[in-house]
Order: C-alpha cells, then sequence, then structure tokens
C-alpha cells in the first residue's frame, strides 16, 4: 500500500472511532441511569452476599391473651409480667370500641398480624404489624362484634411468631441447592460423555487427510466440517430455548443442548487433532498390507489419545459452566432454581445459587487443570 | 497372596496399597469409593422432611440395587491388595463408570423417547423454521371493516355500513347470534385479487374465516368485475372464555385484499432481527473497548511483581486477585441478571454484565503478561541511562503490547457470543428478541433469529481473523 | 524376479518424478537406487508397493502384475514386501512391541487386531525379530524413548514380521550418523545374505553402495541414467548421475 504511514494510523483511528460510536449508540449507553440506579442494586448486591446457607428450625409459637367482649362477660386475664407478651390497654371491651395492643420482647424488625381468636376457634384477620429493633410494636384494634364472648369462652388477641428453635444447620436453601448442583454436574458428564462417543468417530469424516480421497469422501468432509461449524457458532443456551419447548423444561433439554454443541466443538478439535498427525505411521502400516480400518486405529489413534483427552478434559470444564446458566431458560439444575428465584425476588436464596456456581467452578476449573496436568 | 495389605483394604478401601507402597492408586481406590458410596447416599436418602427437593429421583427405594457397584469395587480393591502385581485396573473404572452413566442418566432426566413423543411438536416447530421469518413479498394491502353486535340486545341496531381504505362494505344485519348467518355486500374493491374475511373478537384478537366448502382452507371470495362483492358468512364463536356470551359485544369483520407488488422487503420481525443484530454486535464492541480500557490499570494491581513489595500493596494484589476469581467464575448471563434489576431491560444492561466479566477475565491474562515480563530489555534499558517513563516506553511496551491486542481481540470474540446470550435474560440484542419468539412460540422468527445468530458469530470471526492477520 | 516396465509418474499439480524407467530385480540382489535428492528415488520405491499410484507402465512382481492389483488384492502383495523408511515412521506413543506387531496386521484376523488381540505366535515373533535386531530388551518401551538407531532397527523388526521376500528400504540411514549407518545397512546385508530376501534400497552415499549393493542403478531427473555394477561408477558416470559440481562425500569409516 502507498498509503503513508500516519495518514493510515489517522484512518485506523478514525475507523475504530467510528466502530466505537456505532457501538455506544446501539447499546444505549447511559451511565447517568446507571449511576442514579445504583442504589436499587445496593439491597440485590446485600442480599447475595448474606446467601441463605444456615439457619434454625422454625416453629410457630402462638401468643394469645383474653379479652372479653363485652366487659363482665367472662374472666379477664392480666398479661404476663416478661418475656414475649401482649398488653392491651384495657383489659376488656365494648363491642366496636377500639384500643391499643402493645407487645413486648418480640423478634425484632419482622412482620406479624395482629388477630381475633374467635370462641368458635376461627381467627378474624387484623393488621399487619412491624415489630421495631427491640422487639416492641403498638398498633390499634377494633373489638368487632364478631368476637363477643360465646357460652362464657372469650375471644382472644392473638399473634402468631415464627420462633427459630435448635442449633444451627444447613437451611433448606441449602438442600435444594446442593441437590441442584449434582444434577448441574451430572448433567455436563452426561452430554460430555455423549458428545466424546459420538464426536471422536465423526472427527475422521471432517480430516482433511483421511476423507480427502475421492469424490464421496471430499463431500461427506465438506458435510460434517460445515455441521462443525454452524453448531460451534451456538451457545448451548440457546439451542436450549428450542430444545425446552421440544422436550419440556427440565435437564433433558439442557443435556441435549450442550451434547450437540460439544459434539460440534469437540468434533472440530478432534478432527484438526487428526490432521495434525505424523504421516510417517500411516504410510508404514499400509505398506505392510493393513486395512483401513488397522490403519486407523494402530497409526492414527494412538497419535491423538493424547489430545483427545486433553480436549474432553477442557470441554467437560466448559459444560460444568454452562449447565449451571442452561437452566436460566428451561434446562434445569442449579440455573433453573436461580431463574425461579430471582422471578420472586427471594434474593439471598438465589444468593445461595450463585455461590454454589462459583465455587463449582471453581472447583472443576482446579480439577481439569491438575487432570490435563498429568495425564497429558 | 499378602494377607496384610487385604486385610487393611477390606477394612479401609485403598489402605491395603497405600501401605504397600502404591500410595497414588490407594489413594484413587478410596477417592472412587468414597464418591459411589456418596452418591449412592445422596440417591437414596430421602428428600429432608422441610426441604421441597424438585429432583424427582431423590429417594430412590432401591438401596441394596445400588450398593451393587460399590461392593464390587470395595471387593476388587482386596484382591488389588492381595495380589502382588495389583489387578487389572479397567476393572473397577468399567463398573464406576457405569454406575456413574445410570446415576447420571437418571438425574439429567435423560429420556430420548420423549424426542419422539413429542412428535406433534417437532412438526410445529420444523415447518416453520425452514421459512425464517425476515423477508416478505413486497405487496399493497387495502382493508375494510363494518361492525355489528354479537349476540343480539334487545333492541336490534340497524344494518351498519363502513368505509375505510376505499372499501365500502354494508351488512345484512346490524346483529346476529353465532351461526346465524349474514350477507356482506362490498363497494371498491380490486377486481383482480380475491379478498379473505378476517374477524375480529371482541377483545381484539384476529382470525380469518374459514371456507364452509373446505374448512381446512381460509375464506376467499373474488370481486365482480366492477369491485363490488357479496357474500354470505356465518357469525363465528368469538367470544372469549371467561365473557358472559349473553352479552351483546363488538365484533368486526375486515375484509383485505392484498396485492403483491413483487419483490421482497423486510418484514416486522426482519426488522426486529436487524436491530437485534446491530445491538449484539454493539455490545459486544462496546464491552471489549470498555472492559479492556478498565482491565489495563486493574491488572497492573494484581500484577504480583509490582504489588508483593510491602505489606499494603501485597493486601490489594489479594484482594484483587481473589474479587478477579469470583466475578470470572460468574458467567455474564447471571450478572446480566443483576444489571437488569438495576438499570432496567435493554442492551445497556447486557453491555455491562459483559464489561464487568470482560474485566475480570481480561485483568487476569494481562496481570500474568505483567508478571511474565523478561527483565532482560529493563536491565537493558537502566544500563544504557534511560529515565524512568523511557524504561517504560522501550523496554516494556513492546513486550506486552502484542500480546494484550491479541488478549483484546480473543475476548472479542467471546463477548459476540456473550452478547447473544445476556439478552437472553433482557440485556438486548438478538438474544432478547429470540426468547420472546421462544415464548410465543413464533417459531419462523426464532429461524431467522438462529440465522442471524450464525451471521453474527462467523462474521466476527472472519473480522477478528482479518484483524489478527493485519497485526502480525 | 522384480521386473518394471516403462513406468511413468507425474503428480497431480504437474511435477514428473519418473519417465520411462525400466528395470529387473533378480531375486537375492542387493539393488542400490542413487540419485540426486527429488531424482525420483523415493517416488520409484513407493511406486513398487503402490504407496504412489503409478501413471503408466507396468510391474511385474513373479508374474504377478502389482500394477492391476487392487483392494485386497492389493494388500495380500503388500504383506510379502517389508519397508523401512528413513524418518522410520513409528508410531512414537505406542510400545516397540506393538509397533513391530503392526507389522503382522496383513495377516492377522482383521477384528481380533482391531480389539488389540495378538496370537502367541506372532508376539513370539515379535520378540524373535526384536532380538534379531539386538533390542529385545526394550520390547515395553516407548517408541520414542529410544535413540535414531534404536529407532530403525524397531523399522527392521516390523518388516521382518511380513516374512517378506522383497524388502522396500527408502533411505534407510539418512537420518543417522555413518556408524549407526553401517550397523542398519549390515542387518539388511545379513538379511539379504542369509535369508535371501530381495533388497531395493536407496542410498546417498557412494561409499555405503560400494560397500553393500551387488547392482546399482542411478536415476536422474526421472530417467535412468546407469544400470550396473557398483565398480563401474567412474568419475565420468558420477559427474553424469550427479552433476559438474558434484565432490564424492564419503559416509566415513569403512567396515
Amino acid at each position: 500500500m502507498s498509503v503513508p504511514r500516519p495518514l493510515r494510523t489517522t484512518l485506523t483511528a478514525l475507523a475504530v472511532l467510528a466502530l466505537i460510536a456505532f457501538a455506544w449508540n446501539g447499546s444505549q449507553v447511559d451511565f447517568a441511569r446507571l449511576v442514579n440506579s445504583l442504589s436499587k442494586g445496593w439491597p440485590l448486591l446485600q442480599d447475595f452476599l448474606t446467601p441463605d446457607v444456615l439457619g434454625r428450625e422454625i416453629q410457630p409459637v402462638t401468643l394469645q391473651l383474653a379479652v372479653p367482649v363485652p366487659c363482665g362477660s367472662a374472666a379477664e386475664a392480666p398479661p404476663a409480667a416478661s418475656g414475649p407478651r401482649l398488653v392491651p390497654s384495657v383489659p376488656c371491651a365494648a363491642p366496636r370500641d377500639k384500643f391499643t395492643v402493645e407487645g413486648f420482647d418480640l423478634a425484632p424488625n419482622t412482620e406479624l398480624q395482629l388477630r381475633w381468636r374467635l370462641p368458635s376457634g376461627q381467627y378474624f384477620p387484623g393488621p399487619f404489624i412491624t415489630t421495631d429493633a427491640d422487639g416492641y410494636f403498638k398498633a390499634e384494634f377494633e373489638a368487632r362484634p364478631i368476637v363477643a364472648t360465646k357460652d362464657g369462652v372469650p375471644g382472644q388477641i392473638e399473634v402468631e411468631l415464627q420462633v427459630e428453635v435448635g442449633n444451627l444447620r444447613p437451611s433448606p436453601t441449602l438442600h435444594i441447592v446442593l441437590d441442584n448442583v449434582v444434577v448441574t454436574i451430572f448433567m455436563a458428564l452426561m452430554a460430555t460423555v455423549a458428545a466424546v462417543v459420538v464426536a471422536a468417530p465423526l472427527s475422521f469424516l471432517a480430516a482433511q487427510n483421511v476423507m480427502k480421497r475421492g469424490p464421496v469422501g471430499t463431500a461427506i468432509y465438506y458435510l460434517t466440517r460445515t455441521f462443525f461449524n454452524v453448531f460451534r457458532s451456538y451457545e448451548a443456551i440457546v439451542l436450549a430455548t428450542v430444545f425446552a419447548f421440544w422436550v419440556g423444561f427440565g435437564p433433558f433439554a439442557g443435556v441435549l443442548a450442550l451434547t450437540i454443541v460439544t459434539i460440534a466443538s469437540l468434533g472440530k478439535l478432534y478432527s484438526e487433532a487428526v490432521e495434525g498427525i505424523d504421516p510417517g505411521p500411516v504410510e508404514a502400516l499400509t505398506a505392510t498390507g493393513a486395512n483401513r480400518l488397522q490403519v486407523v486405529l494402530f497409526a492414527i489413534v494412538p497419535q491423538i489419545v493424547p489430545n483427545f483427552l486433553s480436549f474432553t478434559i477442557y470441554h467437560w470444564d466448559i459444560n460444568v459452566r454452562i449447565s449451571t446458566i442452561i437452566g436460566y431458560v428451561g434446562g434445569g439444575g442449579i440455573g433453573y432454581y436461580l431463574a425461579q428465584m430471582i422471578n420472586t425476588s427471594q434474593n439471598s436464596k438465589a444468593g445461595t445459587a450463585i455461590w454454589a456456581i462459583v465455587i463449582v467452578v471453581w472447583v472443576m476449573d482446579f480439577l481439569s487443570a491438575e487432570v490435563r496436568k498429568r495425564y497429558t | 497372596m499378602d494377607t496384610l495389605p487385604a486385610l487393611a483394604s477390606l477394612l479401609l478401601p485403598g489402605l491395603g496399597q497405600f501401605l504397600s507402597g502404591r500410595r497414588g492408586r490407594g489413594l484413587s481406590v478410596f477417592g472412587v469409593l468414597a464418591l459411589m458410596l456418596a452418591l449412592v447416599w445422596w440417591a437414596t436418602a430421602p428428600a429432608a422432611g422441610f426441604a421441597e427437593t424438585t429432583i424427582a429421583f431423590k429417594g430412590d427405594p432401591n438401596l441394596w440395587w445400588w450398593l451393587i457397584a460399590p461392593a464390587l469395587v470395595w471387593a476388587w480393591n482386596v484382591w488389588d491388595a492381595a495380589r502382588p502385581g495389583g489387578a487389572p485396573g479397567w476393572l473397577p473404572l468399567l463398573v464406576a463408570g457405569g454406575m456413574f452413566a445410570i446415576f447420571g442418566w437418571q438425574t439429567a432426566e435423560i429420556s430420548p423417547s420423549t424426542l419422539l413423543q413429542n412428535g406433534d411438536r417437532v412438526m410445529l416447530i420444523i415447518r416453520p423454521m425452514l421459512q425464517p421469518d425476515f423477508l416478505q413479498v413486497r405487496a399493497e394491502e387495502r382493508e375494510g371493516w363494518v361492525e355489528l353486535l354479537v349476540p343480539c340486545p334487545a333492541e336490534a341496531p340497524a344494518a351498519p355500513s363502513n368505509t375505510s381504505d376505499g372499501i365500502a362494505l354494508e351488512l345484512s344485519a346490524g346483529c346476529a347470534a353465532v351461526g346465524q348467518e349474514l350477507t356482506v355486500t362490498g363497494a371498491g374493491l380490486r377486481p383482480d385479487t380475491a379478498a379473505e374475511f378476517i374477524w375480529q373478537s371482541p377483545i381484539g384478537d384476529f382470525f380469518p374465516l374459514r371456507d364452509p366448502a373446505d374448512p381446512q382452507q381460509f375464506r376467499l371470495v373474488q370481486p365482480e368485475a366492477d369491485g363490488s362483492l357479496q357474500a354470505a358468512f356465518s357469525v363465528p364463536n368469538a367470544i372469549p372464555p371467561g365473557i358472559d356470551p349473553n352479552l351483546p359485544q363488538e365484533q368486526r369483520l375486515y375484509v383485505r385484499q392484498s396485492r403483491p407488488l413483487g419483490g421482497w422487503e423486510l418484514s416486522t420481525n426482519g426488522r426486529f432481527v436487524l436491530q437485534g443484530i446491530y445491538e449484539t454486535l454493539s455490545v459486544a464492541l462496546m464491552s471489549t473497548a470498555l472492559g479492556t480500557l478498565l482491565a489495563i490499570p486493574i491488572s497492573f494491581l494484581a500484577a504480583r511483581n509490582l504489588m508483593g513489595a510491602n505489606p499494603v500493596t501485597l493486601a490489594i494484589y489479594v484482594a484483587m486477585r481473589t474479587l478477579l476469581n469470583i466475578v470470572r467464575s460468574i458467567e455474564s448471563l447471571i450478572i446480566a441478571i443483576i444489571f437488569v434489576v438495576i438499570v432496567g431491560l435493554g442492551p445497556f444492561a447486557g453491555m455491562l454484565a459483559v464489561t464487568v466479566h470482560t474485566v475480570a477475565a481480561l485483568a487476569k491474562l494481562f496481570s500474568e503478561l505483567i508478571e511474565g515480563i523478561d527483565p532482560g530489555p529493563i536491565e537493558a534499558m537502566r544500563a544504557v541511562g534511560g529515565d524512568w517513563l523511557q524504561i517504560i516506553r522501550y523496554g516494556v511496551v513492546p513486550q506486552i503490547v502484542p500480546p494484550f491486542t491479541a488478549f483484546t481481540i480473543y475476548r472479542l470474540e467471546i463477548n459476540v457470543r456473550a452478547s447473544t446470550i445476556v439478552g437472553l435474560v433482557g440485556g438486548g440484542g438478538i438474544g432478547f428478541f429470540l426468547i420472546q419468539w421462544i415464548n410465543l412460540s413464533d417459531f419462523r422468527a426464532v429461524s431467522a433469529s438462529f440465522i442471524a445468530i450464525l451471521v453474527i458469530v462467523i462474521f466476527m470471526d472472519q473480522f477478528s481473523a482479518q484483524i489478527r492477520k493485519r497485526l502480525q | 524376479m522384480l521386473e518394471v516396465r516403462n513406468l511413468h509418474k507425474v503428480y497431480p499439480n504437474g511435477t514428473v518424478a519418473l519417465t520411462d524407467v525400466s528395470f529387473r530385480v533378480d531375486d537375492g540382489e542387493f539393488l542400490v537406487v542413487i540419485g540426486l535428492s527429488g531424482s525420483g528415488k523415493s517416488t520409484l520405491l513407493r511406486c513398487l508397493n503402490r504407496l504412489i499410484e503409478p501413471s503408466q507402465g507396468q510391474i511385474l512382481w513373479d508374474g504377478v502384475d502389482v500394477t492391476a492389483a487392487s483392494g485386497a488384492e492389493l494388500r495380500r502383495i503388500r504383506r510379502h514386501i517389508g519397508m523401512v523408511f528413513q524418518q522410520f515412521n513409528l508410531v512414537k506413543r505406542s510400545s516397540v512391541l506393538t509397533n513391530v506387531l503392526a507389522g503382522r496386521l496383513g495377516f492377522a484376523n482383521p477384528w481380533l487386531s482391531l480389539l488389540g488381540v495378538w496370537p502367541p505366535s506372532d508376539r513370539a515373533m515379535a520378540l524373535r525379530a526384536l532380538e534379531r535386531v539386538g533390542i529385545r530388551d526394550k520390547a515395553e518401551a516407548r517408541a520414542d524413548a529410544l535413540s535414531g538407531g534404536q529407532q530403525q532397527r524397531v523399522g527392521i523388526a516390523r518388516a521382518l514380521m511380513q516374512e517378506p521376500k522383497l524388502i522396500l528400504a527408502d533411505e534407510p540411514v539418512a537420518s543417522l550418523d555413518p556408524v549407526l549407518s553401517h550397523s542398519i545397512l549390515q542387518y539388511l546385508e545379513q538379511l539379504n545374505k542369509e535369508e535371501k530376501i530381495t533388497v531395493i534400497c536407496s542410498l546417498h552415499f557412494l561409499d555405503l553402495v560400494h560397500r553393500y549393493a551387488t547392482r546399482v542403478i542411478a536415476l536422474k531427473d526421472g530417467k535412468v541414467v546407469f544400470t550396473g555394477l557398483p565398480q563401474e561408477i567412474d568419475k565420468a558416470r558420477f559427474k553424469a548421475i550427479y552433476g559438474e559440481d558434484a565432490v564424492e562425500v564419503r559416509a566415513g569409516m569403512t567396515a
């Protein structure tokens, strides 16, 4: 090219700038929006950073206190002096009277519902209240006619508390997340194994040095190669959307999508390994009068085993990574659980799932690196 | 026959091998067996009462059946310890592999038969997939309509007439019961094109009327030479479930003529596909550019040879490395979920997510490059009396710029793929359109977006290959 | 007896490798093919067992038309022709024994051989072949753990497994140093003398030709420019074969 260097540099810089300007426009960059709404992310991040991992068993405890309506229809009950307790401003009330109820030493910062327990045993819902940091609340309450004493049994004001009892132990969320982690790992394993079984023989069909003899071989070569190149271009999660529609939501859809992408990707890598072999042994064994299959098995296979192994482990690592998210579009496993939790805004449960994903990916990274170091 | 190691291995698998010097084998035997037993426990333990598991397979009652494989491996391990030369190693691998395969088959709920059982769904997918919705035949469309009440109210309205788009329509009655026969009279239609009859339900759904002679076909009526039309039709049942069928509701008959003009044009979904391609490529480019820009300073903080000198910087280094490692393990798809909550749906959220992941991945690579710098040239620059800036310019920059560029281009390829999938959770681009079309079961559009993804990926592969060639 | 008639080879890219090559080899001869690099020696040897398809001409071996054979018949012919290569052509990651056994593939039961199962007689034969070339103790080693000379001996052992009537040796010593060259060629000479195996060998160094060949043919630009006894190659003939500027280089250490 005769374009002088400074001009070329300027032109390149201008082209890059133009590209970036296009990209800026196309990705609708709006940093003001990011800064303004960053506060929205904070509670989310807090929830993610405090995953639901351990918990105590929860037992419902009902606090009750008889408040006869109308006064004198039944015995009044004195409020307890200590411990979690309800204290009404009046010991008894006439129908439609309003009074206040205070609660002491309840669980702090918790939402509770104040209600009437009717003499019949049913309850009549009252207002929702939130305790303060000391576990105290004060609320207005009405003595509805329906709570009137019946057959000498008074209505009672009550509140149901969720009391944590027992020792710390893995939370239900952790159990479910671990179950899903096992499913996820096995999804990746099944997909990888299935893909290896298919890709290993297919890869020979996409190897130039094996196939490019005669028109039929060449045609098969281009066909296999095109198949590999097309399906390698898709992320498994994109294909999973269609498979989830086909076979229904669940791990199987994810496995199918992963398998297809892995076949294409491994097939390509394998076939390159086959193309990279030393042709000498092939020639030597052909000269001894061995047939095609014998030549492949004795001259080619021993040369490619280490590469095949290394690629396979590498892909199994990638597949674990992808199977953690493939559930997001209906592919089952931990991603499906994560999607459900995010969609229902149960963010600390989602946080547990995210941490599980991080740990699984880490462990897999480490293991696959170790195995590859050792066996190849 | 070695009795002692055999006994040891009977008690604790692998112990005998370990004690008789075959440590690696002992540890492997123990590890494999422990893994097998853990899986048996996992499979057969009932789901904890309080935790509702989503996995159908858990709590399998066939405990003994599952124990066969570990028992075989246990027995093999005793044999292996007893035999001085060891027992054939492929046996336990086969047994364990078989067990893992059966286990995986069940856990991953693999059932190839569903592939065939849902054959009707496949047909629902494949036929439209073969006709990607990208281009449509250019056509001139005209549409007239007339409104009536179904069923009739107490007081029947007058026979309605209406002119729109140059088509005048008149009905024989202003109201009718479902199934009742009405006559429509039209004028101003094109005499050369057949007209379709399309019904609009009270909630605004459109569906074509079918030919009473052949219910497989849509109703087509050929206008007369003067552009007039007269046809009888029976009022379809278009009242959606949940609405009182006795309540008179406005419904419309549309008469539509579509005349091909020759040539092709982008369909509505085709325009969305183009927009998706544009957004996806933008997200990929922007996140790579921004990610590289941010990764460079961070990589210096995460380079041990620059930060290891004193405890404070070392602490920064460790914190940085840990953070990068954590973020790197979180797929950009998950990061995108968070950004969608923060900045809302759209490519900006996707771009931010891919950028964050890019920063983490590139900063790690860059910092490793900085750590691997050859000190020779730096020493040489110092020896010739270069100042600090000159050393950086001539001793450091030439060493790191080519690999930095190579990594960035490599990253661009990854980001193209990532930006197609962040869309699935609302991060804009082609993925965003794709997931919506999947949810609407519009597989012609799905097919178009699949082709678009293929084009994007192949285009970007070529693009980066070209750049790489230029740089060499 | 091997007879080559009017052999031509033109590669698909237009390179003419052999032009009208004709010669005869009697049983028990040690025929050496000489010539410059690119003169067509390798092509000629590979045409003899049709690793390379000749474009024209005929090859008759004990009355059988090698050029007309196809498929199974060609493999039956090949299994009686051993071949030794310049780059040894061993499967480097396989054991020495497996490499030697591979020489038996043409005889083995095709299905059993695919499973890697060999009859004990073949194993014993392979060990004997290795013993003959002096590296029986290396049978279990990986092929790439051996030195160049040892690898070539594995190559010869592999050829021996075919119980060949003819051995084609394509520059068998070009990748080896002079001392090793002699030891390898001595094995070939021994096979030629004791087992009456015909050897056709291409060589580079004239002193080796003088020492081992019973007869010589020389190729230049794909044409036969000389046929005769080694001692007939005088200065004039040498210049005719190798060109005016050539200087004779010796492999050294004449044994």
